[in-house]
């Protein structure tokens, strides 16, 4: 049997097809949520710049911990599936959004922010029509690394009967059938490969219009 | 759940997690050093190390099954081949990026590129050789539950037995040690990095 052969057969046996959807579907949704939270936060430490210690202290406590230790500890709360896997995407990836937001909406130089005093913009006016314009390759790069945790999370919802491309990987773990950990291992890997590419593509696009 | 088997489990992935990062620092730091000496290699490793950075790691676990099998051994390549990259890029870049003028005055007194390595980048690149080996003792943590699904043994296939038959208590049994493992990896790190950092140099970068 061909290697090609090979491919098409795993493809059809494990629905690789669907198994994708699966897992762009929890993707995209983790990845909404983390932009949405991340970034607010990010604006709400900004304005509220006490509580940014105590936020990053948490934040970076909650990001060593394991990604399968927190993802099952939240079993028992959200039961088994989709949920408590994206659940646990979004809590990985608010750090990075959420300290590039702030990182990029403080980077904006004295001078620039002079300028936009001296034209009458009101402090809102600032922080919306400057500040986030001119911190949007950071918010870019701190999406980018919220994308390459939540691929890795996403892929372990197989265990938990999330679904997605993990669960072809653990079924060929558990029958020993090289042909399906390889094409669905390297299949995932390719996908997350190639989405980090886009996001770098897109991220120095934003980089060279600043 | 007897203490004693959550003790044994405990130590399977403490000698897991440490065994994977030691082998990892003991090639990384050799090849991080060929680096300084070879651009090409060194833009070849951190472009990899990137690129490798983006597969998930369920991934990498699977992938060793078909190369080594299953067991201790194929767990510990499984946990290398996520953290050697870490490692080398953090130490090269640590090394590289010493500020100019100290290295040209180390030029100046004759220092060979050796010795300005020895002496010079290496010690300067202590904060940055941490943050690398905390980051790769962090991820090797993470990992080192993952493998029990190809039978590394640990605390990880305490989870994964509590998997099975959701039983909470041996979930939270398998996965709290594995928090708290976490948060002293990097409480000790942090406070390991104070104490090696050269103190002249931790004075001066406090800007």
């Amino acid at each position: 049997m061909g290697f090609v052969d090979a491919i098409s057969v795993v493809w059809e046996n494990q629905d690789l097809t669907i198994r994708t959807i699966e897992h762009l579907y929890m993707f995209g949704a983790a990845m909404l949520g983390a932009s949405l939270i991340g970034i607010t936060l990010g604006i709400a430490i900004y304005r509220h710049k006490k509580f940014a210690t105590i936020l990053f202290n948490l934040l970076n406590i909650s990001e060593t911990i394991p990604t399968l230790a927190l993802l099952v500890i939240l079993l028992p709360i959200f039961g088994l599936g989709a949920r408590p896997t994206i659940i646990t995407c979004i809590i990985y990836s608010i750090l990075p959004i959420t300290r590039n937001t702030f990182a990029g909406l403080t980077s904006v130089s004295d001078e620039q922010i002079f300028v936009a005093e001296s034209i009458g913009l009101s402090e809102r006016d600032i922080l919306f029509k400057i500040r986030f314009p001119i911190a949007l390759p950071m918010i870019a790069g701190g999406l980018r690394i919220a994308l390459v945790f939540t691929m890795g999370v996403v892929t372990l919802g197989g265990l938990v009967a999330a679904g997605g491309l993990g669960a072809p990987i653990q079924t060929g773990i558990q029958l020993y059938d090289k042909n399906i950990i390889i094409v669905s291992g390297l299949w995932v890997g390719f996908l997350a490969v190639a989405l980090d590419g886009v996001a770098g593509f897109i991220e120095g696009r934003l980089e060279v219009r600043k | 759940m007897i203490p004693a088997d959550i003790g044994n489990a405990t130590m399977e992935h403490l000698i897991l997690t440490y065994g994977a990062l030691f082998v990892s620092c003991i090639i990384s730091f050799p090849l991080a050093l060929i680096s300084m000496y070879n651009k090409r290699l060194a833009m070849g490793i951190i472009t990899f190390a990137n690129l490798l950075q983006a597969i998930p790691s369920f991934a990498v676990v699977a992938i060793v099954v078909p190369l080594m099998g299953i067991g201790f051994e194929p767990a510990i390549l499984a946990i290398m081949l996520r953290t050697l990259l870490p490692i080398i890029k953090n130490t090269y870049i640590g090394m590289n990026e010493v500020d100019r003028s100290i290295v040209e005055s180390a030029e100046g007194i004759g220092l060979t590129k050796w010795q300005i390595i020895r002496k010079i980048r290496i010690p300067n690149a202590y904060p940055a050789i941490f943050a690398g080996v905390k980051f790769a003792a962090i991820l090797a943590n993470s990992i080192a539950i993952l493998t029990a699904i190809i039978g590394s043994g640990g605390l990880g296939s305490i989870i994964f037995e509590g998997l099975s038959n959701l039983n909470t208590d041996k979930i939270l049994a398998g996965s709290l040690p594995t928090i708290g493992i976490a948060i002293l990896i990097d409480v000790s790190f942090t406070l390991m990095e104070k104490m090696l950092t050269p103190s002249i140099y931790g004075k001066k970068r406090k800007k």
